[in-house]
């Protein structure tokens, strides 16, 4: 390990978190669109010259662990560094340039101090939409790419420090959106700069020199740490799988093989037996697949240590080419957070083989993404996005948390208060859904029930749902959770939905009713202390 | 003869109950201290105030005016100690005080943190109604369901009951018919409402806010109405105000109808008091940090006045009401210096508290803490700390340092030492430097001033810390909440959520809303019994892009009257986000979402404080300290025996009553005429 001092250690690596975190309020405070400010769907983070992620502010892991990917992605491909000049911002979103769908805009920034490249800053948000088949980005008739939103490869939306108007006129007219795209954008360009202000100001006081070895020894340091946690694990070879409902187009359910091998300080995780390449667009790159590894293996081995990029130097990931996880180009690939947290879930199990004390049974599975396409009665057009989340599985030594975000995603709900002062929406109920959770010795968390009427002229509703088949996982003998929902209610008639629907016209009066799954129960049910059962009942989460 | 007026204010803390008290003839201040009486803090507050009456000589019938900080409402939150309580809320919504905001904090734990909810389940009652989200009545509401919902709640084992229905901020109509009923029905049962408690958007927060502030009706009316039982019964016949959150003084009777409204109540103090300090030596930037033994609360005054914000949390909990904004980090003199699994230093958040405390306390600890650190570099005199109370166990404290942080670092115990104080004040000028960014300031343009037990010995290498060269040290930090409290005023906050975007045409709707708020205020001050130039009205805007998710203050003169004052006001706002946020963006549509008012009726302020009278001088000593990277000789000098006009240059210890201040080479301290001490950095230093 490398030999910096280890007083300086800190105090650099805490002012580089702090940039991360200045980058977050920016953004948090001056964004436009619902899906940023309130779900919070985007991410922060520090990188250093050569493009290593070194610091992080804590929010979606599903971002922080892909970030340096699609950095490494894009220097090795397609911009290398010595293009990189002071003032450009280089942004994508393209899941074929180290990118996971085509909502996600990842924006770098160079920082350059006496003409030298220091460090990158970069702000991933998830756009509220991106053009093609779907508002909202999820077209869940998409067989491939093309049909799924404007793709941008690596490119300079700002050279030296001046705007491409011409470029970014190019992506607002290709957006359903364009003043809230605009607004989210903005805000996320003037984050990297203050990222990059705090970065410069950490090298007038510390020195280049100091800020570069400290980069490396924080790596150094948070590879020890995971190299000591997986030492402490059980060597062996484990197997588990889960599934995904399907792709929205073929029958049958599709199949996450995982192997996960732990030999003495690293970890092979191989996802051979994994379904193939499927035709809708469920399918992950290899950026959302490691991303959800390194997810599931830092929370599995429960290292105290900053999660950086060093975490990752233990561990090894290979998928099959042309695979579900491992998806090649032009597969549709709008929808591969559903896949992604079915990686994490299935590595997550087969750790539970090598852990059973430390290992939940599985959270809900899937994020609900949904959407709709609105258009009202004098023409004007609005998108409505929204993401809802489930239960957790009951841990082994307490039950699972009700309708809280969890796995390698993580979001807030958007306060019905501001969506009715904004959508032409009227919520009927936002609550738990009594016995959701799988039973078991410690039972699973509740799902969420979230039903509204829809008030404007037209409407299309868009969902990216799973889980209604594949139901999350109990262990130990605890039962799964339920399953998911979706459906639409005119008058006396009930329509259930696909959990992948696109364009489902919808008119005013119209109810759209949303279940969430709940999460597995861990332990055999009978076991359940007598007294728990009977809190779950005078509460009605079991009736 | 004319009799005395003294106007006193009264702190009470955990251990010790401080009094400040103003002889409003003479314009001075004097205080007292004396042992906080844990089972009945009353007790302690009127053995303050005899202690004072007999030692400074004034009676009882001499006291015009009682102001009161209380950490009632503080402690009942920490310790969950709250009664159990019931909610009604619009049917279908019943849970969205458990599921909340569902996001979490440690993205990478599998086992979640215990969430409990303010009220659990089986009592929360919907009733069936519904208001839209400009005011429009969509259900009315079913009185039959009101009924069912009451009766629920009188056959449930709950005393108290909120009432927050979804958009309940925009039209208080059915909420108030269902607190109507309920009090006829119920009448012991205290009920809050939320378009009362906390007229805000967003149905989580509003309900969270008005369920807390309904479970600490019982635990502060009881505590308030003991505290008037005994006044009365002692012959003190003042009036008594109550300081809450936003630094505003309020009568009993608000404060017990508004609890939630106190939980800053005692923090506030020292903002109000820093706040009077800055103003009476003539700092307009200034930064107040308070040390103690866990915690380090970071607050921030601008052009003389304290900020305050209506997004904050208490205890993880989300309190949406005017609070003194107040950054909290787990930092102070009990932090633990540990390694973590990868070999890196870590100082805090773990802290060994009161107990078993520092290693050098000799009570049990055995992980080195900061002020373990501070011995160590002598920074801290082991005979005369915290009085010479009891004597520190300096090998004690060696020897933990050297076994779990300097041996596996490899660096000797000095070194481990100063690192450790580094680190700390790394942390604690992160969190300053955090406080100001969220506002877009630069610290450079700000003085600090350290007023906390465990401060004195860091808050100059902060400062430099954060290229600041200025540091005020108030003249009697033990008992500043209490001199803050006394310069308050009655404050009572108002405000209409209201979405309109500021076009032109938009300043007739804008007038109304003000005049609306400027009548209630009048009301409530008159109410109050002040009127005419003891009142201010001041009108300020929350403003935002459209589609913006928060909003920044703009203070108002008077409701605009036309377009070019609109558009005048719409150029405030860009220039405060471009200042906040680095980019404006004059072409979009500015809103406004809340107007608030701050109704204040002056209560007479402070006059200036005379320097106290230096005691006699005592001896100077020398002592070893560490400082800038090697031992050093440096001279202790005894607060109370400098004069005003006294120049010292570091290095040098300064001993307080329960504090020690620490100058390093190269900064000098003045003494100023109000006895305060502002250390300044030496020019070329």
């Amino acid at each position: 390990m490398s030999k910096v001092d280890p007083v300086l250690l800190e105090i650099v690596s805490h002012a580089l978190v702090s940039a991360a975190e200045e980058m977050s309020i920016t953004v948090w405070r001056t964004s436009r669109s619902t899906t940023v400010r309130e779900l919070l769907d985007y991410s922060t983070a520090v990188f250093d010259g050569n493009g290593r992620n070194v610091a992080q502010a804590a929010r979606m892991p599903v971002h922080l662990n892909s970030m340096e990917l699609c950095l490494q992605e894009i220097i090795t491909h397609h911009l290398p560094l010595e293009r990189w000049h002071e003032g450009d911002v280089v942004v994508t979103n393209d899941p074929y340039s180290g990118g996971q769908h085509l909502p996600d805009f990842l924006a770098f920034k160079p920082v350059f101090v006496d003409g030298r490249r220091i460090a990158i800053t970069c702000v991933l948000i998830h756009h509220v939409d991106v053009g093609g088949g779907a508002a909202g980005g999820y077209n869940a008739h998409a067989v491939e790419i093309f049909q799924e939103g404007l793709r941008l490869p690596p490119v300079k939306i700002v050279r030296r420090g001046e705007m491409m108007d011409d470029l970014f006129a190019t992506i607002l007219q290709n957006v359903r959106e364009p003043e809230t795209f605009r607004g989210d954008f903005l805000s996320q360009v003037a984050a990297l700069e203050v990222g990059a202000r705090a970065i410069r100001a950490l090298a007038g006081r510390y020195g280049v020199e100091t800020l570069s070895e400290v980069g490396a020894a924080l790596l150094d340091h948070s590879e020890h740490a995971m190299r000591v946690a997986l030492t402490a694990l059980p060597d062996g070879v484990y197997a588990a799988e889960d599934f995904v409902d399907g792709d929205g187009m073929d029958e049958g359910q599709k199949r996450i093989a995982v192997t996960l091998t732990i030999s003495g300080d690293s970890i092979a995780i191989d996802f051979a037996g994994s379904s193939p390449q499927a035709r809708g667009p469920i399918n992950a790159t290899m950026a959302t697949t490691k991303s959800a590894v390194y997810y599931a293996v830092i929370a599995a081995s429960g290292i105290e240590a900053t999660a950086n990029s060093g975490c990752y130097r233990p561990i090894t990931v290979t998928a099959p080419q042309g695979s579900l996880v491992n998806a090649g180009f032009p597969a549709p690939v709008s929808m591969r957070m559903l896949t992604g947290h079915r990686i994490a879930t299935a590595v997550l199990k087969a750790f539970a083989e090598a852990v059973p004390n430390r290992i939940p049974a599985s959270y809900y599975g899937v994020t609900f993404n949904h959407a709709v396409n609105i258009r009202h009665a004098d023409g004007r057009r609005q998108v409505y996005f929204d993401a809802e989340i489930g239960g957790w599985g009951g841990h082994p030594e307490a039950d699972g948390p009700s309708g809280l975000s969890a796995g390698f995603h993580n979001g807030q709900n958007t306060p019905i208060e501001m969506i009715e002062a904004i959508f032409p929406l009227r919520f009927e109920r936002y609550a738990f859904l009594p016995d959701s959770g799988g039973a078991g010795r410690m039972r699973g968390g509740l799902g969420l029930v979230r039903e509204w009427r829809f008030m404007a002229e037209h409407g299309l509703l868009n969902a990216s749902f799973d889980a209604f088949l594949s139901r999350p996982y109990g262990l130990s003998g605890g039962e799964p959770g339920r399953g998911g929902r979706l459906s639409v209610i005119r008058g006396a008639e009930v329509t259930e939905l696909k959990a992948k629907t696109i364009g489902f016209p919808l008119r005013s009066g119209d109810i759209v009713r949303m279940e969430t799954p709940g999460g597995g129960g861990h332990g055999d049910p009978a076991a359940r202390d007598p007294a728990a059962i009977l809190a779950d009942r005078a509460d009605g989460y079991v009736s | 003869m004319t009799p005395r007026r003294i106007r006193i204010a009264v702190d009470i803390g955990g251990t010790f109950t401080d009094l400040e008290f103003l002889d409003e003839a003479s314009g001075k201040t004097h205080s007292f201290k004396t042992a906080t009486t844990p089972d009945d803090p009353s007790l302690g507050l009127m053995n303050a105030i005899h202690g004072a009456a007999s030692r400074f000589g004034f009676a009882l019938p001499d006291v015009s005016l009682l102001m009161h900080g209380t950490t009632i409402a503080t402690n009942t939150v920490l310790t969950r100690n709250l009664p159990e309580g019931a909610l009604i809320t619009t049917a279908g919504f019943e849970d969205v005080l458990e599921i909340g905001r569902h996001a979490r904090s440690e993205i990478y734990r599998l086992k979640s943190e215990p969430r409990a909810a303010l009220v659990p389940r089986r009592r929360r009652f919907g009733v069936v109604e519904r208001i839209g989200p400009v005011g429009e009545v969509l259900t009315e509401l079913d009185a039959a369901s009101v009924d069912d919902a009451i009766d629920k709640v009188a056959a449930s084992s709950a005393s108290v009951c909120a009432i927050a229905l979804l958009n309940g901020f925009t039209n208080p109509a059915h909420e108030i018919a269902i607190r109507d009923r309920l009090r006829q029905r119920l009448p012991d049962i205290a009920v809050s409402c939320s378009h009362e408690v906390s007229p805000e958007i967003r149905e989580f927060e509003r309900t969270s806010t008005t369920v807390l502030n309904a479970l600490l009706i019982p635990v502060v009316r009881r505590y308030i109405d003991a505290l008037l039982e005994r006044i009365a019964s002692e012959g003190l016949s003042a009036p008594l105000y109550l300081v809450q959150s936003n630094g505003g003084a309020t009568t009993p009777r608000a404060a017990s109808e508004a609890p939630v409204k106190l939980l800053l109540s005692g923090p506030s103090g020292g903002v109000l008091a820093a706040e009077g300090v800055a103003r009476l030596l003539g700092f307009a930037n200034v930064v107040g940090v308070d040390m103690g033994g866990t915690s380090y609360d970071v607050a921030v005054i601008r052009d003389g006045v304290r900020t305050v914000v209506t997004q904050g949390d208490v205890d993880g909990l989300p309190v949406r009401v005017p609070m003194v904004d107040m950054r909290t980090i787990g930092a102070g003199g009990g932090s633990i210096a540990s390694l973590d699994t990868s070999g890196r230093l870590q100082v805090g958040p773990r802290s060994a508290g009161a107990k078993p405390g520092p290693v050098c306390y000799g009570r049990g600890g055995t992980e080195p803490t900061v002020t373990d650190v501070n011995l160590i570099l002598g920074r801290l005199d082991p005979v005369t700390f915290l009085g010479g109370t009891f004597a520190l166990d300096l090998d004690g404290a060696r020897a933990a340092l050297d076994r779990r942080i300097a041996e596996p670092l490899g660096l000797d115990r000095d070194r481990a030492a100063s690192g450790i104080l580094a680190v700390v004040v790394a942390k604690l000028a992160g969190a300053i430097k955090l406080s100001l960014f969220e506002r877009g300031l630069d610290p450079r343009d700000f003085a600090l001033m350290s007023f906390g037990g465990a401060g004195g010995l860091h808050a100059v290498e902060v400062a430099e810390e954060l290229g600041m060269t200025t540091v005020i040290f108030p003249k009697d930090p033990s008992t500043f909440s209490a001199h803050g409290i006394l310069q308050s005023d009655v404050v009572h906050d108002l405000a209409r959520t209201k979405v309109l975007p500021l076009k032109p045409g938009a300043s007739p709707a804008l007038r109304d809303l003000a005049a609306e708020l400027l009548r209630e205020g009048e009301a409530l001050l008159a109410a109050d019994g002040l009127s005419g130039g003891r009142c201010r009205l001041d009108l300020a805007a929350d403003l935002r892009y459209r589609g913006q998710a928060f909003e920044l203050l703009v203070p108002l003169g008077t409701a605009p009257d036309d377009d070019a004052q609109l558009e005048a006001l719409c150029q405030r706002f860009h220039e405060l986000h471009r200042q906040r946020f680095s980019f404006d963006d004059p072409s979009e549509t500015v809103e406004l979402v809340t107007l608030r008012l701050a109704a204040i009726g002056m209560l007479g302020g402070m006059a200036a404080t005379s320097a106290p009278t230096p005691g006699p001088s005592t001896p100077l000593l020398d002592r070893a300290v560490h400082l800038n990277g090697g031992w050093t000789s440096a001279p202790v000098h005894q607060q109370d025996s400098l004069a005003a006009g006294t120049r010292i240059r570091g290095p040098a210890i300064i001993e307080q009553a329960y504090t020690t201040l620490l100058i390093p080479a190269g900064w000098s301290l003045d003494v100023a005429e109000s006895g305060d001490l502002i250390a300044m950095r030496e020019l070329g230093a």
